[in-house]
């Protein structure tokens, strides 16, 4: 990391890298309308994935733990199961669900709902949200239901025999107890999210183009610019860590 | 410092999308049949092997397959390791590199650009050592990308180029010129390669720029231009032609820009039928990539005689085979399957001064140039396409 941050006040020059301390990186960084534009879609990508992972994430820890008490380990094994496939097999396996011809958009013409294939449904956007989505979902449920492991039945049982609703007990009871799972899952689900440029390759077509997909561009082949991919890097990292901690600080008032 | 950056920043950036990474775990045990015959052709004349060979190059041309008999029977272990982009081996060169690489495997621009720069890379090539050499096809034997002061710096591998391939059921053949894909007719049918150097040059030819590699800024934006008419025709960019292939085969789009006749045969063993054919006017571009030896590399017997191996008629068509591109032995020509030797258009290897391959630039300067855009203004034009 110390060493990216270094490189990310050189200079490139033809086939070579010149040490320097120059600011010219983070000022084409900021000043680029192009960066600029594909910084704040990489956010919104990144913050809507995980404002859809994180609510599934939670209800689903909530069944295992709460509804289905008995079954929640093999749940569990069963949502980490996915994980066992390399990253690059279950982003394919999303293209063969979503594609033109694949597994949705055939299911749907033969229940006669559809009669020509939903084009949105890859290579846009909401392809990369849908898939960034699936990927993560493991990963969030990890965290919050480790958290909820921690709140007793006999917890929510007071709460509820003093008098407090399904979504009032949510808020103020289950929420807190479990927000530094929450905290992790939206994490995991927003940075990572934010950081991938493998998704958007192969499922975002050619309207999803991300912050990370440019700054990897930086790093390979003729005509690459490590130092500027280097800032990229780094504006992309501030910006996203401020977003995060936001997030945390406002989640944090909300459940208080 | 700048060591330990490049270590760190190859440790996380190699994920490799070359077209050799895509089948040559299928077409592995395919190249076996045609080895069988090379393993007798060994050149291991020279007494002095054994021991280590390094190589840095693209994946699968280190001929993993091919060459383990030759390695076996000499006692030379491969160290193979693989670049994702064309000037990975300058980099590692010279962030200590230097005196610890042997084989490298540029492709043609790249050699060209390095040679030109007179920037240190390779080593001069003793043609003596590599007597197989005298097998290539006319336009590879001191190849003008391979030379400079009469010094050979390479031995070519494989070659090919980078047409259009459709799916014939929906196209009975390609338009006239590359500007024609921004006819509303082709939306939702193209899927491109993402290479910024392919896809402009081949815009700049077919608005009619005389020096498509040279362009300046204005004519860089005019390239652009022309592209973005082209983009609302476009479902994807694909991340290397294994990709694209696979974008195709599922039926996602029709026809590919800048593809590879190989994909075609990858399509036939899915059952799906697809085709090569550029724009008649515009043609394509065609890609040759050798082997050569580093500066100071530590094990030059080993590197000479591995060469001199991979160049016999039957190491190089089984090569060709599992890498599904084109041969550059002429005798080697005769041992491939008709099906691969028909994907690419050999009469152009077989003129001297190495014909088409020889006088196609597709790679801009490195640097600008007077009024010529360098190589980082392509990328960031291509970036801003891609964006838009």
């Amino acid at each position: 990391m110390l060493s990216l941050f270094v490189l990310s006040f050189w200079r490139a020059k033809g086939f070579e890298l010149i040490p320097d301390f120059t600011l010219a990186n983070y000022e084409k960084a900021v000043v680029s309308k192009l960066y600029r534009t594909l910084l704040v879609r990489t956010v919104l990508v990144g913050f809507v994935t995980a404002a859809i992972v994180v609510p599934i994430a939670f209800a689903l820890s909530y069944a295992m733990r709460f509804v289905f008490e008995r079954r929640g380990q093999l749940i569990l094994q069963l949502v980490l199961l996915s994980l066992f496939s390399g990253y690059l097999v279950r982003i394919y396996a999303w293209r063969t669900i979503l594609g033109k011809q694949g597994l949705l958009n055939s299911t749907l013409q033969w229940l006669g709902l559809i009669n020509e294939p939903l084009e949105f449904l890859i290579y846009s956007n909401i392809a990369v949200v849908i898939t960034l989505s699936g990927l993560l979902l493991p990963l969030a449920v990890l965290p919050i239901y480790s958290a909820l492991l921690n709140v007793s039945r006999d917890q929510m049982e007071a709460a509820r025999d003093l008098g407090a609703g399904r979504v009032h007990l949510i808020r103020t009871i289950l929420l807190p107890l479990a927000m530094p799972g929450v905290r992790t899952a939206f994490a995991f689900a927003f940075l990572l999210a934010a950081g991938d440029f493998v998704t958007p390759t192969l499922v975002g077509g050619t309207q999803s183009l991300l912050i990370g997909n440019i700054i990897a561009d930086q790093f390979r082949g003729i005509g690459s610019n490590w130092p500027l991919g280097a800032a990229l890097a780094f504006v992309t990292i501030a910006i996203v860590l401020v977003i995060y901690l936001a997030v945390v600080q406002i989640l944090a008032r909300v459940t208080r | 410092m700048n060591e330990m950056v490049r270590g760190f920043l190859d440790a996380r950036l190699n994920a490799d999308v070359s077209r050799r990474r895509f089948i040559q775990g299928a077409a592995g045990l395919a190249s076996l049949s045609v080895l069988g015959a090379a393993t007798g052709a060994s050149a291991a004349e020279t007494p002095k092997l054994g021991g280590q060979l390094n190589f840095l190059g693209w994946d699968g041309e280190h001929g993993g397959n091919v060459a383990k008999p030759f390695l076996e029977k000499n006692g030379i272990q491969l160290q193979a390791s693989f670049q994702s982009a064309a000037d990975e081996a300058l980099t590692r060169f010279n962030t200590g590199g230097r005196g610890a690489m042997d084989l490298l495997t540029p492709n043609k621009d790249f050699q060209r650009a390095i040679l030109a720069s007179n920037v240190e890379l390779f080593q001069p090539l003793d043609l003596a050592r590599i007597p197989t050499a005298e097998g290539l096809f006319p336009a590879f034997k001191g190849a003008p990308w391979l030379v400079r002061d009469g010094k050979t710096y390479g031995i070519p591998i494989i070659w090919g180029d980078e047409p259009c391939v459709f799916n014939p059921t929906k196209w009975d053949k390609m338009p006239a010129r590359y500007t024609d894909f921004a006819d509303p007719k082709y939306k939702g049918q193209l899927v491109l390669l993402d290479d910024p150097f392919g896809n402009i040059w081949l815009y700049a030819v077919s608005l009619g720029m005389k020096e498509p590699s040279r362009l300046t800024a204005a004519e860089l934006e005019q390239v652009i231009e022309a592209m973005l008419k082209m983009k609302p025709n476009v479902v994807t960019i694909g991340a290397s032609h294994g990709d694209m292939a696979d974008v195709l085969i599922r039926g996602d789009a029709s026809i590919g820009i800048g593809g590879w006749a190989y994909q075609t045969l990858i399509a036939k063993e899915k059952g799906v039928k697809l085709v090569v054919g550029s724009p008649e006017v515009d043609g394509t571009f065609f890609w040759s990539d050798a082997y050569a030896i580093a500066a100071d590399a530590p094990n030059l017997d080993n590197a000479y005689a591995f060469i001199d191996f991979m160049t016999s008629a039957q190491s190089n068509a089984a090569l060709a085979k599992e890498l599904g591109s084109g041969c550059t032995v002429e005798a080697a020509y005769d041992l491939l399957d008709p099906g691969l030797r028909d994907l690419y258009p050999y009469d152009n290897v077989r003129k001297p001064g190495g014909g088409i391959l020889g006088t196609q630039i597709v790679v801009p300067p490195q640097e600008a140039d007077g009024d010529v855009v360098g190589a980082p203004a392509w990328v960031e034009a291509w970036q801003t396409f891609k964006a838009s």
